[in-house]
């Protein structure tokens, strides 16, 4: 067996582990840490489009999965419109959205253009919180909108059991590493690679940096405000604090900067990593030191950034192509 | 045929003057230098032509089209390419993939760029290197990434901004051929030198600048004997000595 083939294996492997896991987990408990986990994997996976590749720190992502979140809730809860719909109206509103705070942003440099990003996602925030109505639709403020599980079914995006979402947001994970790892290898990806190492040697070369940035954040806005309709009937109960708050647009910056933002498997093994330490910090911690898991964050990514600046994923792949080395001279020298 | 022509270019930073009114033209096929002291607005002159900044003044037509102000990529891709005095790799990228983002200036499918690429590498003597990281290059294979990354956008002309600078004396021969080669494949070669005795075996056409200003455009026969030149080289005391 070569190492094309045996990448191949470990690959149908995990797709198959990860596709039989409810199979075996019967907890609702342990199913809903894992849809969460794939949530983040996912969402950053996304972020990554643009975080990782065009080089630029976004810290308001958290504003796209509200746009998703908020616009497939109230058209549901207003017209009756299904979810899988309102999910794409989302990513197109996200989309716009993404492309008028890029136009100005995009030729900030480093924490300017992170501080501009922040800025956007806490001023959405704050507008939601305040008011009740954008013109026919209700907001309903700080209070937040509840969906009520009458039609339960696919076609509602409502299910009874965890299982539907796990293999909805497993199914979406997949779809998004996929297309990342289209992009990367495309036109595209080298441009974005390119223009966000070296800008002016990018451009003397044919690459119109800001173009293909735009491209990555409207592309990276779509797919993050799918997972806020997702998150949405997951949870059918969706408020300003906990979809547009800054802590999830750091978490998703954590995830991918301790995993490695860049590279394919970062925001994974990024989420594998962190979700896991998030969920029993707010478990121990959640009622005397709310946040600890942010502090939790901060110092592993204190730690990571020391010893492994381009993220856990460069050792763990490097340990992968060994153990891989072992096995091929194993078998061929036999 | 003209290829490029500079007329009355000027480039002012606040109120120091760059470049104060260039003229030269370049014709197809020609290798043309470009020297004078440090300081003296070379690079600049390179930045204006590539479209890096937009020259305060004047006009610049290349292949029949007046360009000022256009963009560095819509530039590249009507045949302009450039090299940057200082090495700008795409560090965390192999020497392949740097290439490879030049090569897509001219199609949209990987499979293509990376063949132009490999070619371009083979032709530059640089193929066995190509997986290697562009940041553990030396400074001449560093420099040499460089000319691969601008050839590989398929230019008709190139700017080269002191690409044998830092290279040992056998480097700097191998160089020169390898320009020579660029040339006789149909490349018009525009190039900022130090080493008087590369752009001297190499240009055709040789106009010096002194703060700005051209002081002197001939052979390199000519310029190696031109009296303003020597001056702006050695000092007033040694053409009076
Ligand atoms: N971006 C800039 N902003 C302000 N001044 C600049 C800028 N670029 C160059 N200059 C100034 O313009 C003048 C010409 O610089 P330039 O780099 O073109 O010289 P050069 O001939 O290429 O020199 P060298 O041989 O050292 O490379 C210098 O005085 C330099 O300080
Ligand atoms: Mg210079």
């Amino acid at each position: 067996m070569n190492y094309k083939n045996i990448n191949k294996v470990a690959l149908v492997a995990i797709l198959l582990i990860a596709f039989g896991l409810p199979l075996v987990i019967r907890s609702a408990t342990y199913l809903h840490i894992l849809v969460l986990l794939f949530f983040y994997a996912y969402l950053t996976t996304s972020w990554n489009l643009v975080g990782g590749f065009a080089g630029v720190l976004p810290l308001g992502h958290a504003a796209f999965v509200g746009i998703g979140a908020y616009t497939s809730t109230i058209l549901f809860l207003q017209y009756g419109i299904s979810p899988w719909i309102g999910m794409l109206v989302g990513g197109v509103l996200a989309t716009i959205a993404g492309i008028l705070i890029g136009l100005p942003t995009f030729k900030m440099r480093g924490a300017y253009f992170a501080l501009a990003t922040i800025a956007f996602a806490e001023g959405f925030r704050v507008i939601v919180e305040n008011i009740d109505y954008i013109g026919p639709f209700k907001i309903n403020g700080p209070r937040g909108l509840q969906i009520p599980p009458l039609d339960i079914g696919l076609a509602n995006f409502m299910f009874a059991s965890k299982e539907p979402y796990y293999y909805i947001i497993l199914i979406m994970l997949v779809a998004v590493v996929v297309l990342t790892y289209v992009i990367s290898r495309s036109k595209l990806g080298y441009y974005l690679n390119a223009g966000g190492e070296e800008p002016e040697a990018a451009m003397a070369l044919g690459v119109n940096v800001a173009r293909a940035k735009l491209i990555a954040m409207a592309m990276s806005s779509f797919l993050t405000a799918m997972a806020g309709t997702f998150y949405a009937q997951f949870t059918l109960y969706i408020h300003p604090k906990s979809i547009i708050s800054l802590d999830l647009s750091f978490e998703i910056a954590f995830i991918a900067l301790i995993g490695g933002r860049g590279s394919i498997a970062g925001p994974i093994l990024g989420a594998l990593l962190l979700r896991p330490v998030g969920d029993f910090s707010r478990i121990y911690f959640g009622d005397t030191l709310p946040g600890m898991h942010l502090i939790i964050f901060g110092l592993v990514l204190i730690l990571v950034m020391h010893y492994q600046p381009r993220g856990l994923q460069e050792p763990l792949t490097r340990l992968y192509n060994n153990l891989i080395r072992r096995i091929t001279h194993n078998t061929t020298g036999r | 045929m003209v290829l490029l022509e500079v007329r009355g270019m000027t480039k002012e930073f606040g109120g120091l003057r760059a470049i104060d009114s260039l003229d030269l033209t370049i014709e197809k096929g020609q290798i043309f230098g470009l020297i004078g002291p440090n300081g003296a607005g070379k690079s600049t002159a390179f930045n204006c032509i590539a479209g890096a900044f937009a020259p305060t003044a004047g006009v610049i037509t290349f292949n029949n089209e007046t360009i000022n102000g256009q963009k560095p990529w819509n530039l590249c891709k009507k045949g302009l390419a450039r090299t940057f005095q200082i090495v700008k790799p795409f560090a965390s990228k192999s020497v392949l993939y740097n290439v490879m983002v030049a090569s897509f200036a001219t199609t949209n499918s990987r499979q293509v760029a990376e063949e132009k690429a490999i070619k371009v590498l083979e032709s530059l003597n640089f193929a066995d290197k190509k997986d290697i990281l562009s940041s553990n290059l030396t400074i001449a294979d560093r420099k040499r990434l460089e000319i691969a990354r601008a050839l590989a956008t398929e230019p008709k002309l190139l700017l080269l901004d002191e690409v044998m600078a830092g290279l040992r004396p056998n480097e700097v021969d191998e160089m020169v051929e390898v320009l020579k080669k660029i040339r006789e494949q149909g490349t018009t070669i525009f190039v900022i030198e130090h080493i008087m005795r590369a752009i001297m075996a190499l240009s055709d056409r040789i106009v010096v600048i002194q703060f700005g200003k051209k002081i002197a455009e001939g052979t390199p026969k000519e310029i190696a004997n031109n009296e303003n030149v020597i001056k702006a080289y050695l000092g007033e005391d040694y053409v009076a000595a």
